[in-house]
């Protein structure tokens, strides 16, 4: 299907070709699901458990 | 469609969510939700394209219109605002694995427009912005895990 003509001839707004992000491409693969560790993930994101070291 | 002064706009994010080919299951679900984000007013849909890459590596772009039954999503395409252009197609399907189709999503943060505008305000300028995955804090959690393990056996 061709593209509106409102988008032919425009400067883009993305700029450069998009990678693929490795991580979300990690979480969607099958295997081990990363939900067994929501409660962790939440756990380091919760107010108060600073677990920062510079 | 209420014009947003530029001052007052929220952050516009995109997604790309690709179906590898065979693997897609659309049941309405994904229109049902991003419906309810929109009529709740947390965010505003600007743009959707649904992109195909070809095995040869071509990529065919699709508009929301395009689509036969838009269901729910019919009020949401009279409201878009066209942002993609052309050359976007291409840099977004950069992404894509040959034989997949995707969904391009993009979409103004309504949510974060108010403390966008203050900072505005404030004299702040946006340096930064980004996304943490959630596999990204799982590794570094994992990471300070092996750590602090090592550390005790030693």
């Amino acid at each position: 299907m061709p593209l509106r003509r409102a988008r032919v001839g425009r400067v883009g707004v993305i700029g450069a070709p998009v990678a693929k992000t490795a991580v979300v491409a990690k979480a969607v693969t099958p295997g081990p699901s990363p939900v067994a560790k929501t409660a962790v993930v939440a756990a380091a994101v919760t107010p108060g458990r600073g677990r920062r070291r510079i | 469609m209420t014009e947003t002064p530029l001052e007052q706009l929220g952050p516009v994010d995109y997604v790309v969510v690709e179906f590898p080919a065979g693997a897609s299951n659309f049941t309405g679900e994904m229109a049902e939700e991003l419906v309810r984000l929109v009529n709740s007013g947390t965010i505003r849909l600007i743009d959707v394209l649904i992109l195909t890459k070809n095995e040869d590596g071509t990529v065919d772009a699709m508009e929301l219109s395009d689509i036969e039954e838009l269901g729910e999503l019919q009020a949401l395409e009279a409201q878009l605002a066209e942002l993609l252009a052309e050359d976007d197609v291409e840099n977004l399907a950069a992404a894509m694995d040959p034989g997949s189709t995707a969904g391009v999503l993009i979409w103004e943060n309504l949510w974060a427009a108010p403390f966008a505008a203050a900072a505005r305000r404030s004299g702040g300028q946006l340096i930064a912005t980004g996304r943490i995955p959630i596999q990204a804090i799982i590794a570094s959690i994992e990471a300070d895990e092996a750590t602090a393990t090592a550390t005790e056996g030693a």
